[in-house]
């Protein structure tokens, strides 16, 4: 669990463990689920570590740890407030695959239209499942955000590939005489 | 600052601009082109035939040294006593006061003249071979009269038929036709007039040697006289009459009859006063029917040229370049149309003048002259500004972004007729929602189909009129196996005149209707296929674009029954009116309607053949 | 798939000019849908694909081969047919929505009832129906122009099921919409889906290509691949996001 996001649950208030993994599962709606819930716990302990959270008074919950309230240091709120305003964005990670192909054209041990094609299905696929569950969100729930980016995202990956598809069928009409 | 070449350089801009419009779309300013020539030639036939027919009286009274008075007695039995009587009152004449010169007196006999079947009474005035002093017909065909051989009046022999090297008999006696000639010395719708008596039903007229018209006389009919008289002042012919015969002449009581050359004249004015009148009526409707058909082609047009109106504007046109470059397209056409429409109006005008023209200066030769031209100019440039001006302005005066986003003019929604047009039956249906898309087009075609059935009721019962007028006659009841030829040949003339103008006002008629079928049809082309798409056939499709005329003809055609009667009304001048058979009218409406029908189908088919997926990608 | 077979093509060919402005649009396409399927058809532009549902749905005659609807032969039917099997059962969806503006969705989608000989008050509840169902209960009254694109194309798709067709017919159906509107429509096309239509869909985003059960890639006016994306393990979806990455450091 990337901690910042934790930090950042905890920016308005301090809250219990189990009330963290309800925003979480709020905020992400069916991408949630599988989410271990022991992540948040063990990065929790990982901040306390670093100092960026403490520990409140004691509640009276079931279990030990899910009693335990925690709450923003100062540091951890200045961590917040640093990390709000990043302008960092994740790379998109075509590298590997595009070294791929060329790899398996280089020592012939793939045919690198069939790679694309198969990775296309792949990404349908995965297109398919976002889109069906993005129905079933009510219409301007954080999930379908959420969902609807990155449906968006495949999209532009599946477009990357036709492109691929293009390229490396023309590379390899040559070889195979007359094609469409 | 120089005013002068700036203006002269926008002047060529806007010739050029104009040039340009008009190129690209050929289609359409060759059809404004054929209905601008339709209309002008069209006016032109019109004043060529009015000019043609206003002064015969004269040019013949000049050619064949007409007479200033006749002086005539036809006696009515009594046998050769009578006929002597008959010339010793005419021949006295020619020595009265005020005659310089005179010929006659000419016996005249009355005969029953029979040629191919038609049978009537005619007039024989018998001839020398010697030129007279007055009244020398001018032969129009053959040769003069000799022993055995007869010459015809002109417009008698059109009305039967008679050409020179025919044979007909008199009385039953065998004659060859040497040849055709007209005078001044008669009216040319029959000298019926004359013989006062009502013996016989207006006779025509013919010329024979003098012993042939002694031997044609009967004891019954015997021979009359007629005397031709030149006077010193020939412009008081009319008071030399009323000296020998007072009042006479206005009401024939036997005996002497004085005729001055003013009365013959009149005759002939009325006949040709009333043909003129028709033709006069033709032109107005013709110029009504032109100005509908230009307004839907050029508002059509004008809505397509929105957007280039947008884009001069854009860079940088003021408005009045714009109207100007707009009005200098449609004023140039017209210049070109009346040209074209003079040329045609020039080139048919003899087929329809050389039949049937009794009176010289008639056959032949029309002429352009240069009144006919400059009203024929004006009035191109006067229908194509009318057509033009109000679309000019509207687009001059477009905020430039409505015109370059092309708001076409967009459909307005009628609810009620929707909602209406959902119980009527698929083509009905379609119809009535393609009707209320262009309320105005539908409107013009309505009233074209209007004015076109106007004119031919009033036609119709211009026809009737005539005919009830020529059979009132007592001789012709009277002698029922003569027919009256003066009418005949009076009839013929004006069913000609009449048949012109309802050509004209039909074909006018029917590239207005094939126009606006065609118009409609493009507007409708991605709605039509849209409505294919959805499952609507393409015969329902053609059925609804038809009928989407034909309904709105068929009010019009209504409508023009008593828009017809009132123009006839108006036309006759308090004259006589009386009704044709009803038959008639219906059969007016109905065959106009086939026509429409006709007319509007094979537009609509054609417009169903494309592909539906070609018309979808075609502009909405 | 279903084992009563809709629409069945074998050798299916649309060439238009000649010599050396011959246009194969579609070159030798076989194609069977069953009912209940959901089609989409996938290809850069001008690879034929809207002219093949162009011959799917009636609106154009192929130049060769042989189209099956509903177990009947569409080359042998005359224009009169044809155009009745467009009405009855075939439903059409364009890209550029086609509604005729001067009327108002209601009657835009009443008309393919009234053509079909329907009583107009029986098209007009239909209509009604329809138009809820598509959510435009409310809107029934307005003209095209004062409705978004989304809406304008839910009239369309309303108007296509007018006469409860026999197959669905979308030519980019989301060409012109936006996100939102592209989202609504596929809702509904779901919805469709699930209440047992058979859709064949052309389109070029993928977004709607995916929703297919089975889409079949075009080039040069032939099928040059078929995926079924329906089957498969499943994966958790949480796996779709990288927040468990970091978990691992």
């Amino acid at each position: 669990m990337q901690q910042e996001v934790v930090l950042a649950m905890l920016a308005k208030e301090p809250a219990h463990p189990y009330q963290l993994r309800a925003r979480l599962d709020g905020a992400l709606g069916p991408l949630s689920d599988g989410l271990n819930a022991g992540h948040i716990y063990v990065t929790l302990n990982r901040l306390e570590k670093a100092g960026l959270v403490a520990l409140e008074e004691p509640g009276t919950g079931a279990t030990r740890s899910e009693r335990k309230l925690y709450g923003l240091t100062a540091a951890g709120q200045e961590r917040v407030s640093q990390w709000l305003s990043e302008l960092s964005w994740p790379k998109p990670d075509l590298a590997e695959f595009h070294l791929k192909l060329i790899a398996a054209a280089a020592a012939g041990l793939a045919d690198p239209v069939g790679m694309v094609a198969a990775q296309r299905r792949e990404l349908l696929r995965r297109l398919r499942e976002a889109q069906e569950a993005a129905l079933v969100e009510p219409e301007d729930s954080d999930a379908s955000l959420l969902l609807e980016g990155i449906a968006l995202r495949l999209q532009a990956d599946l477009r990357w590939l036709e492109a691929c598809q293009k390229i490396w069928a023309a590379r390899r009409a040559p070889h195979h005489g007359s094609e469409r | 600052m120089s005013e002068q070449t700036p203006r002269l350089s926008e002047l060529w801009l806007i010739f050029r601009l104009a040039v340009r419009d008009l190129q690209r779309r050929p289609g359409q300013t060759v059809m404004l082109v054929v209905i601008m020539v339709a209309a002008t030639a069209a006016l032109t036939l019109g004043l060529v035939l009015r000019g043609t027919t206003a002064h015969p009286y004269q040019t013949t009274r000049q050619a064949t040294a007409g007479p200033d008075v006749l002086a005539t007695d036809f006696p009515s039995g009594g046998g050769p006593a009578a006929g002597r009587a008959a010339l010793g009152h005419t021949a006295p004449l020619a020595h009265s006061a005020g005659v310089t010169g005179h010929s006659g007196p000419f016996p005249v006999a009355f005969p029953v003249l029979t040629f191919d079947g038609h049978t009537d009474a005619v007039l024989a005035e018998g001839r020398s071979s010697a030129p007279a002093a007055a009244d020398q017909p001018e032969l129009t065909e053959g040769r003069w009269v000799r022993p055995g051989a007869v010459v015809i009046e002109r417009s008698f022999a059109d009305a039967l038929g008679i050409r020179a090297g025919n044979r007909i008999t008199l009385d039953g006696r065998p004659f060859t036709v040497a040849g055709v000639a007209v005078t001044a010395a008669f009216p040319d719708n029959g000298v019926g007039f004359l013989e006062g008596s009502s013996r016989w039903p207006n006779p025509g007229l013919v010329w024979t040697t003098e012993a042939t018209a002694a031997s044609l006389a009967t004891r019954q009919y015997p021979l009359g006289y007629v005397l031709n008289l030149r006077l010193a002042s020939p412009g008081a012919a009319e008071s030399f009459a009323d000296r020998f015969d007072p009042g006479g002449y206005t009401d024939n009581t036997g005996g002497l009859y004085v005729i001055p050359w003013q009365m013959i004249s009149r005759q002939d004015g009325l006949l040709v006063a009333h043909e003129q009148t028709i033709l006069l009526m033709g032109s107005w409707l013709l110029a009504l029917l032109a100005i509908g058909s230009l307004a839907i082609v050029v508002g059509g047009r004008m809505a397509e040229q929105n957007r280039r109106v947008g884009l001069l504007k854009a860079v940088g046109g003021t408005p009045s370049l714009v109207a100007a470059v707009l009005l200098t397209e449609y004023l140039a056409l017209a210049v070109v149309a009346a040209a074209a429409g003079l040329a045609v109006g020039r080139l048919a005008a003899p087929l329809l003048t050389s039949p049937g023209e009794s009176l010289l200066g008639t056959a032949g030769a029309p002429q352009l002259t240069l009144p006919v031209i400059a009203l024929v100019l004006a009035a191109a440039l006067a229908i194509a500004a009318l057509a033009s001006y109000l679309p000019a302005l509207r687009a001059a005066r477009t905020s430039t972004i409505d015109a370059l986003a092309d708001a076409a003019r967009q459909p307005r929604r009628h609810a009620r007729l929707t909602s209406y047009s959902a119980r009527l039956p698929v083509p009905l249906l379609l119809a009535v929602r393609l009707a209320a898309r262009r309320p105005r087009r539908v409107l013009l075609g309505s009233l074209s189909i209007a004015v076109t059935v106007s004119g031919i009721v009033a036609i119709l019962f211009a026809h009737a009129t005539l005919a009830e007028s020529g059979s009132g006659n007592a001789a012709a009841a009277a002698n029922p196996g003569l027919s009256d030829v003066g009418f005949i040949s009076q009839t013929a003339r004006e069913n000609q005149v009449l048949l012109i103008v309802t050509v004209m006002l039909a074909a006018l008629a029917a590239v207005n209707i094939i126009f606006i079928t065609w118009a409609t049809v493009q507007d409708y082309r991605h709605t039509a296929a849209v409505t294919r798409a959805l499952g609507a056939t393409a015969g329902q499709l053609t059925a609804g674009l038809s009928a989407a005329q034909v309904f709105p003809a068929l009010a019009g055609a209504l409508a023009g029954l008593a828009g017809g009667y009132g123009l006839f009304l108006a036309a006759s001048q308090g004259g006589s009116v009386s009704q044709p058979p009803a038959w008639w009218l219906v059969a007016a409406v109905l065959s106009t309607m086939i026509v429409v029908t006709g007319l509007t189908s094979v537009p609509a088919r054609l417009s169903t053949r494309p592909s539906i997926t070609a018309s979808l990608q075609a502009d909405a | 798939m279903t084992s009563d077979c809709l629409v069945r093509a074998r050798g299916l060919r649309k060439e238009y000019g000649r010599n050396e402005g011959l246009v194969r649009a579609v070159d030798g396409v076989d194609l069977d849908i069953g009912r209940g399927e959901r089609v989409a058809v996938m290809g850069p532009s001008g690879c034929g694909k809207s002219t093949l549902l162009h011959l799917l749905g009636g609106l154009d005659r192929a130049s060769d081969g042989e189209l099956w609807l509903g177990g009947r032969q569409m080359g042998e039917l005359s224009e009169r047919a044809l155009a009745g099997m467009r009405r009855k059962d075939v439903g059409f969806v364009f890209q550029a929505f086609n509604l005729m503006e001067e009327l108002t969705a209601q009657e835009n989608v009443e008309l393919p009832a009234l053509l079909a000989g329907c009583s107009p008050r029986a098209a007009r509840r239909r209509a009604r129906d329809l138009l809820e169902q598509v959510g435009l209960g409310d809107r029934a009254g307005h003209q095209p122009s004062a409705l978004s694109g989304g809406q304008r194309q839910r009239v369309a798709i309303a108007r296509a099921l007018a006469n409860e067709p026999l197959l669905i017919l979308a030519d980019e159906p989301t060409g012109n919409l936006d996100s939102a509107a592209t989202r609504e429509v596929l809702r509904i096309f779901a919805g469709l889906h699930a209440a047992g239509h058979t859709l064949v869909i052309v389109t070029h985003d993928e977004r709607i290509g995916a929703t297919a059960d089975r889409l079949i890639s075009m080039r040069d006016g032939v099928f040059v691949d078929e995926t079924w994306l329906t089957g498969g393990t499943r994966g958790r979806l949480s796996t779709l996001i990288g927040l468990e990455d970091s978990a691992h450091e």
